[in-house]
């Protein structure tokens, strides 16, 4: 192999800045020679002319995730992302910040050690017993019992922390999620536990709770959920 | 140690002092619209066409094959909807790839709902599409290919001129999506280059709010903006000359000086997946190991996928920008993930990847830097898994 059998168009690709740069390590170092992406593009390429199959534009082809991903409007499938069955979407307040959440600290003297208080930037992972989410979350904190050191926040996502800083609570418990149903194949009842998807859960996994509240709106209902497992 | 290090380079660059200084008098006194007749006029159509060459030269194309629009974005929806609307009394079946950006993929989205069908291929663990993928996707209604030249989240280059030339043995157009690629990867405007290649400024070390759309002598598009005729009456509005003139010179210092360029930022690419990998227990990267950009990184570590937001948190403190797709967010609840989970990886992998991408005005002392702070970093974090477990 000599300068002359590589495409020489210099493209710095290969981590050498000219062709003739390349050609003279390929004697020591020959595997570089994969590293020529031009050179491996042009390789000739036999195309069988066999008959093609002509897939069905079938919507569920499994070839890919976003094009089967779950229609929020219509045709919901009722799945979440691992493919199990869920009842209803979980929605936030549109005057809240996020998806309200009733969240307990592992050690709840931590709230009144970190005088923790309303309009706070929080981060933190619910572990274990309830959510034991995987993710980080953020939020921002709306009420705060120093009593019981329960904290109810809105999770709102990285840019307001990385924006303002934050105080980090370590460990915490899921105790509770308040906010919309709009979208349900089931007539909710208090007192059922039922399986859920948060609208905003970026896993996109389903949730289950009790419904221990639940009032009727006009276009849903208002909801809130305790005892919440993952799945 | 620097006050602050940008490895952002995929999300945007900064303008190269050197455009910006070019596009100042056009901000200024030489104020002219291009089709105006005086002499003001004229000069403002002078420097428009001045870059639309410098911006096909980098194509290897004609400057009358050069389209300017507001953005890579818009580039994409005149290809894919300008295409469509232009043979609309035809059955028109689109190829595209599960990995595209949103605005190729909302676009077919919304081609669908207009009787276009697309099929969206899905690709290999490191981010490629097959060529055998394509050929199978094939149909005899099959008018126009879409596949990205290179990825934004993985990094992973596409082998495009197999793809074309598959895509020619069934009589179908070629576009590709190249924002991430313009200026990093050698176009040669050939027989198997693509048709339609939509391109971006920002992406380049040039301004945002400008981009372009390569469009192969002879191909009928229709005009998503109607109005006065500029842009061979493709793309209606007075041209934003400010930003052309700084796309064009942008387009040709890439042009000078890309080779070296590119081989001194796929020196520190490897240098860093090297020393990561090498070091840091735990530490995987997504995409193929060099068909990627070239100082695109794009890693994950091994139980600490959830915490991603934290280590975001604590290098941008440390004055590092980075990328990550980790964020359990309201403000992008999806964003990122489409793209790791078509390449196989779970939905908590797919969150918790770290990008680093390298650009011009980075320096070794940077990449040192930050080879330094990242382990003190990731040694901060709260694993998923207690010690005893993660060790095992």
């Amino acid at each position: 192999m000599t300068v002359s059998d590589l495409p020489g168009l210099n493209c710095g690709l290969c981590g050498y800045r000219t062709c003739a740069e390349m050609a003279e390590q390929l004697p020591m170092k020959p595997e570089l020679l994969k590293r020529c992406l031009p050179m491996s593009e042009h390789r000739e390429r036999s195309f069988e002319t066999k008959p093609f199959s002509v897939p069905s534009p079938k919507k569920d082809c499994g070839a890919c995730s976003v094009a089967c991903a779950p229609e929020k409007t219509d045709g919901v499938k009722w799945k979440d992302s691992l493919g199990r069955e869920f009842d209803f979407y979980l929605e936030h307040f549109p005057e809240d910040p996020g998806p309200r959440e009733i969240i307990i600290p592992h050690n709840p003297m931590i709230t009144r050690e970190m005088e923790i208080q309303r309009g706070d930037i929080l981060i933190g992972r619910p572990l274990g017993m309830s959510c034991g989410c995987p993710i980080t979350h953020c939020g921002v904190v709306m009420e705060v019992d120093k009593r019981t050191g329960v904290i109810v926040w809105c999770v709102t996502g990285p840019l307001q922390p990385r924006q303002h800083g934050f105080k980090d609570v370590g460990y915490y418990i899921a105790e509770g999620y308040e906010g919309l149903i709009k979208q349900t194949r089931c007539e909710p009842k208090i007192g059922m536990r039922y399986y859920f998807q948060p609208q905003l859960c970026m896993l996109q996994w389903r949730h289950s709770g009790l419904v221990n509240y639940l009032n009727r709106l006009k276009d849903g209902y208002q909801v809130r959920l305790e005892g919440l497992w993952i799945g | 140690m620097p006050d602050r290090i940008y490895f952002d380079y995929a999300a945007t660059t900064p303008v190269d002092p050197r455009v910006a200084e070019n596009m100042i008098p056009y901000l200024k006194d030489q104020f002219g619209n291009p089709s105006s007749l005086h002499e003001v006029g004229r000069e403002a159509r002078f420097v428009v066409e001045k870059a639309r060459q410098q911006v096909a030269d980098l194509l290897g194309a004609s400057s009358d094959e050069i389209i300017f629009t507001s953005s890579g974005t818009e580039a994409n929806n005149m290809a894919l909807i300008g295409f469509v609307e232009a043979h609309a009394e035809e059955e028109i079946h689109i190829v595209t790839s599960a990995i595209e950006h949103p605005s190729i993929l909302k676009t077919c989205r919304y081609l669908e709902k207009r009787k276009v069908s697309v099929t969206y291929l899905s690709v290999t663990p490191d981010g490629q599409v097959e060529p055998d993928s394509l050929q199978a996707a094939m149909r005899p209604e099959t008018r126009l290919v879409s596949i990205m030249t290179a990825n934004n989240v993985a990094g992973t280059i596409q082998p495009i001129c197999e793809l074309v030339r598959i895509a020619r043995q069934h009589g179908a157009l070629f576009h590709t999506d190249a924002v991430q690629a313009f200026g990093k990867l050698p176009f040669h405007g050939g027989q198997d280059s693509p048709d339609l290649i939509s391109v971006s400024a920002h992406k380049l070390y040039g301004p945002k709010g400008i981009g372009a759309l390569f469009v192969r002598k002879g191909i009928r598009l229709n005009s998503l903006i109607h109005g006065g005729g500029q842009e061979r009456d493709l793309r209606a509005s007075t041209e934003n000359v400010p930003g052309i003139v700084g796309f064009g010179y942008a387009a040709e210092i890439a042009r000078q000086g890309m080779a070296s360029e590119t081989a001194r930022l796929v020196s520190w690419r490897d240098e860093m997946i090297g020393h990561i990998l090498g070091k840091i227990q735990g530490s995987y990267l997504i995409g193929h190991p060099y068909r990627r950009l070239p100082g695109h990184l794009c890693l994950g570590f091994s139980g600490l996928e959830g915490d991603m937001i934290k280590l975001l948190m604590l290098l941008d403190k440390a004055g590092i920008a980075v990328s990550t797709g980790s964020a359990c967010s309201s403000n992008h609840p999806g964003e990122a993930s489409y793209v790791l989970q078509a390449m196989g990886l779970d939905p908590l992998k797919a969150r918790g990847s770290l990008r680093v991408t390298l650009g011009r005005f980075n320096t070794q002392k940077e990449i040192d830097w930050f080879l330094k702070i990242l382990p003190k970093t990731l040694a901060e974090l709260r694993p998923m898994t207690t010690d005893s477990f993660s060790s095992r």
